[in-house]
């Protein structure tokens, strides 16, 4: 595969990928309203055959399954509900594009969909512990923040290898490295993949500004701050951290004005814990029903 | 050991131990492994004599701040690591014989103070390491890598596995 050598090349690439999550947006917006149009979700679903499997196959699981069986999109649907079938949706389209093999980082196989997944837990029970999001918002926020991560390494950036070499000796954190050695960083092509997929203000909110939240628009600033706490947690888990993972900086103002304390995160831990495992396995296989 | 870090036997059977777990083996021919220890502890204990080996992936120093609460011991270091004594010695360690090792405790930046795993579980378990007269033999802590390790219950030997880097043993 050839290199890509700037941002408008590793956008252009990375939109060739097969099981981009470019469905999602659209289904955000039918999932979030109250009344949902079963027939307009139904006809999203099923463009795309592995997520309409899936959500026949969770509809007729042991925790959602009633005495009749499930067998088309629509019943699965009204069985699920739309949160639940928000998740689902997210997780697997998010998921699936995420475990292409890709070099760079570090990474092994599926490594940043371990970590995203984790990254997305971890913004979801903040979310409900602290009430500084909607759960549902903050966990796709969570799957999606670091987008632009895995487009540099399908793009095959050569450059990455540079700027394994040259962090910590040259520069403090890894996004001060890609912006000396590529010109741009991750987050501008996090940015640039949600603008191009259509997806909302806040995510692409997400995407640019978690590293710092402080400088967040006022409107965002307490989703982005979430994940950023998110993504604090998360990496100190281990799940998924490639080479890259441990250089950066926590924005500690940020957290505190927005009620994180340590306390708050270790006491959080024990159930993000347990419910990473219910998705990944000790082995790391990534189960995403 | 000699031979190169992968190398383990076709026949070796490898466990794996997950996040707030401990695994015990007293067959040499396993090797027992766990995954990204990020800021997380993995402690491995082994009796080379009886070739008795045991691993722990601890997430946090104590147990102290969630007391009232149903608890997973392993996933504490004040309380997994006695944990972890007992069941070897149950399984025929003795305790004066096992040779304990410590890995993982991944950190940010040395300014960073606001949520450091990393460093509060180094000095837990230092602290733990004293009081318990631990005979720790290899320390492979703090720094900002993310490590995989694996226990070859023949040897005593922990094979480390960091992005980026070729396997080393401890």
């Amino acid at each position: 595969m050839k290199a890509a050598t700037d941002l408008q090349t590793v956008v252009e690439m990375t939109r060739s990928i097969p099981c981009a999550p470019a469905i999602l947006p659209k289904l955000l917006k039918l999932a979030e309203g109250s009344s949902a149009d079963i027939g307009e979700l139904e006809m999203l679903i099923s463009l795309d055959t592995g997520l309409a499997t899936s959500v026949i196959r969770t509809a007729n699981s042991a925790f959602f399954a009633s005495a009749q069986r499930c067998d088309n999109i629509a019943d699965a649907i009204l069985r699920l509900g739309s949160k639940v079938l928000y998740r689902l949706a997210a997780t697997t389209l998010t998921g699936r594009w995420l475990v292409h093999p890709v070099r760079g980082y570090g990474w092994e196989p599926g490594d940043l969909c371990r970590h995203s997944l984790c990254v997305a837990i971890c913004a979801e029970t903040f979310a409900r512990s602290m009430r500084l999001a909607d759960a549902s918002t903050a966990y796709t926020a969570g799957l999606i923040h670091d987008l632009g991560k895995f487009a540099l390494a399908y793009a095959n950036f050569s450059a990455l290898d540079d700027i394994a070499s040259r962090v910590p000796d040259e520069f403090a954190t890894w996004q001060e490295a890609e912006l000396a050695v590529l010109g741009f960083d991750s987050a501008q092509v996090t940015k640039a993949l949600l603008e191009n997929w259509g997806f909302p203000q806040m995510f692409i909110s997400v995407g640019f500004h978690y590293p710092s939240p402080s400088g967040a628009p006022e409107a965002d600033r307490a989703l982005v701050t979430l994940i950023h706490a998110a993504k604090h947690v998360a990496t100190q888990l281990g799940y998924g951290v490639g080479v890259d993972g441990f250089y950066y900086e926590p924005d500690e103002a940020a957290l505190r004005e927005a009620g994180f304390s340590e306390a708050e995160m270790d006491a959080a831990v024990p159930e993000i814990v347990s419910t990473i495992q219910r998705f990944i396995s000790p082995r790391g296989e990534i189960n995403f029903a | 050991m000699t031979a190169s870090p992968g190398a383990f036997s076709d026949s070796t059977r490898t466990i794996i131990v997950g996040v707030a777990d401990y695994k015990i083996s007293t067959d040499p021919m396993t090797a027992i492994s766990t995954f990204a220890l990020g800021s997380c502890l993995g402690v491995t204990f082994y009796d080379e004599r009886r070739q008795i080996g045991g691993l722990l992936h601890a997430m946090l120093p104590t147990a102290n701040l969630h007391e009232g609460r149903k608890i997973r011991e392993a996933m504490f270091l004040d309380t997994g690591i006695p944990k972890i004594l007992t069941a070897m010695v149950r399984a025929g360690a003795k305790k004066s014989d096992l040779r304990c090792k410590v890995f993982g405790g991944a950190q940010l930046m040395s300014t960073d103070s606001f949520f450091r795993i990393g460093s509060k579980n180094i000095d837990m378990f230092y602290r733990l390491s004293q009081e318990l007269d631990l005979d720790v033999v290899a320390w492979e802590v703090s720094g900002r890598v993310n490590r995989t390790i694996r226990l070859d219950n023949q040897s005593g030997d922990v094979v480390v596995k960091v992005p980026s880097k070729p396997e080393f043993i401890r």
